[in-house]
């Protein structure tokens, strides 16, 4: 039998996350003392934060499985944050991501963690972008954030990550498709997954010329998560577009850490409004021609006083 | 109470977040009908439920364990092996500092093997006609606080 790992690291940053995704004080107290941390390092490369996006069932989570072994292979200590949804009836998840990502329980430069979007009814959990600051203290140079498996715009992976990846199938991209929907504005790069079946390199050819009306080239490549081939080439072109950013990715997770708390805090006031029976209240006031408009969507955004 | 603050799973006086359980399929077999039927079975009941897959090794669920940060590991075996995995998965997770999981097991476990488990800190053995209600009420009660 191997030497036991050592797990002392791995689990004080997966507690760590555990705090963050709680939210509150400890979560603001943690994240403020990750950021003091990053204050007083010497300055150094910051992380490449990747989201990848795309469809149910493309090959997301099997295809960053294929390229954290390949980030691995030239000694990138690489996260993995991969998001599901809950259910808004039970508040339940079934984070199902991590079956498709290959254990590696000896390997300290590794890390997945599976977050459920508790309620932030999008493709990411609203503790994504802290989660992926606390990832980027712990010394990780490459972080991948598999979102929900989105069909539709939600651009909010935009705002997190440095560069966004949006995964096909070989049956999708037609060209309509490609122009209409709203992920493909807000990829960097489009990888056709399940090069290993037929029609890959001819989805690939469609969104070529689907992509090339834009203004900016986007990339496609093809690749096969189940055979690795094209995985190293994804690699470099992810790293090589990584290492032309120019924006500061840290004030990027900030502020898309500060956005999800504002619409954390806008969601429980609602919450609240709507258990209480102020929103009703609102609503009905509205309607007999007591309050405009205007003053009662202030007042629910507001601190409620005013009402 | 609206549908957006849910509060089935929740240990409700003192949890405000979903309890966290690793549902974990170790052993050569290829079977995970029952894995599968109790990991969505938890999430309609509101737990947290990161399903890890078939064949995966003790090291493989301690790790996993460690990572998602789970209060509870459900370790699914119907090959036979539980009399040295189930053991050794607590023992794992003991080093690594994480001996406040809760690990229940589930298949056919014989009752002449049940106490050396209970005895290696396996706290609760669903054998099969188990239902999730009955699981998801064990998990309420036994988790503690976080
Ligand atoms: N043939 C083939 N199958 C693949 C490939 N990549 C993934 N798959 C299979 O596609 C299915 C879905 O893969 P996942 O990696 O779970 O896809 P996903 O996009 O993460 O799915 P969601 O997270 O549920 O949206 C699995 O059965 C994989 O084995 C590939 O390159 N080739
Ligand atoms: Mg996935």
């Amino acid at each position: 039998m191997s030497a036991q790992p050592d797990h002392t690291a791995r689990r004080a940053l997966a507690q760590s996350i555990s705090v963050v995704e709680r939210g509150g004080a400890p979560a603001d107290a943690l994240i403020a003392s990750a950021l003091e941390h990053l204050r007083q390092a010497p300055p150094g490369a910051q992380p490449l934060v990747i989201g990848i996006t795309g469809a149910p069932g493309v090959g997301k989570s099997s295809l960053v499985s294929a390229l954290s072994d390949q980030a691995r292979t030239q000694e990138l200590r690489v996260a993995v944050l991969a998001v599901d949804p809950s259910s808004a009836a039970t508040g339940g998840a079934l984070l199902g991501d991590r079956v498709r990502i290959d254990e590696r329980p000896d390997d300290a430069g590794r890390f997945v963690r599976s977050l459920a979007t508790r309620g932030s009814g999008r493709a990411l959990a609203r503790a994504a972008a802290a989660a992926s600051l606390l990832l980027e203290a712990a010394g990780f140079s490459l972080v991948f954030v598999e979102t929900v498996g989105a069909g539709q715009a939600d651009l909010g992976i935009a705002r997190l990550a440095d560069l966004v990846v949006l995964v096909e199938g070989p049956e999708g991209g037609d060209e309509v498709q490609a122009m209409k929907a709203g992920l493909l504005e807000a990829a960097d790069l489009v990888v056709v997954n399940k090069g290993d079946r037929p029609g890959a390199d001819a989805a690939a050819e469609r969104l070529r010329s689907g992509l090339a009306l834009g203004a900016t080239p986007v990339p496609v490549l093809v690749t096969s998560a189940l055979d690795a081939r094209g995985v190293p080439e994804l690699l470099q072109q992810i790293i090589a577009m990584g290492a032309s950013r120019t924006a500061d990715g840290r004030i990027r997770r900030i502020a898309a850490h500060l956005v999800a708390r504002a619409e954390g805090r806008l969601a429980e006031r609602i919450a609240t409004a709507d258990g209480d029976g102020t929103l009703a209240t609102l609503a009905r006031s509205v309607s007999e021609g007591e309050m405009p408009l205007t003053g009662a969507a202030e007042t629910l955004l507001g601190d409620g006083r005013s009402a | 109470m609206t549908a957006a603050s849910p509060r089935v799973g929740w240990n409700v006086a003192e949890r405000s977040t979903p309890i966290r359980v690793l549902i974990a399929k170790v052993g050569l077999d290829g079977h995970d009908r029952g894995a599968k039927v109790l990991a969505r079975g938890l999430r309609d009941e509101g737990f947290e439920v990161i399903y890890s897959g078939l064949r995966r090794t003790i090291d493989d669920v301690v790790s996993a364990a460690i990572e998602e940060d789970v209060d509870v590991v459900g370790c699914s075996i119907l090959s036979g092996a539980h009399a040295t995995l189930l053991p050794k998965l607590v023992a794992g997770l003991r080093a690594a500092g994480a001996g406040n999981v809760v690990v229940v097991a589930g298949g056919i476990i014989p009752e002449a093997d049940r106490p050396s488990l209970h005895e290696a800190g396996i706290k609760a053995i669903f054998g099969p006609g188990t239902t999730i209600g009955e699981v998801a009420a064990f998990l309420r009660a036994n988790v503690s606080a976080a």
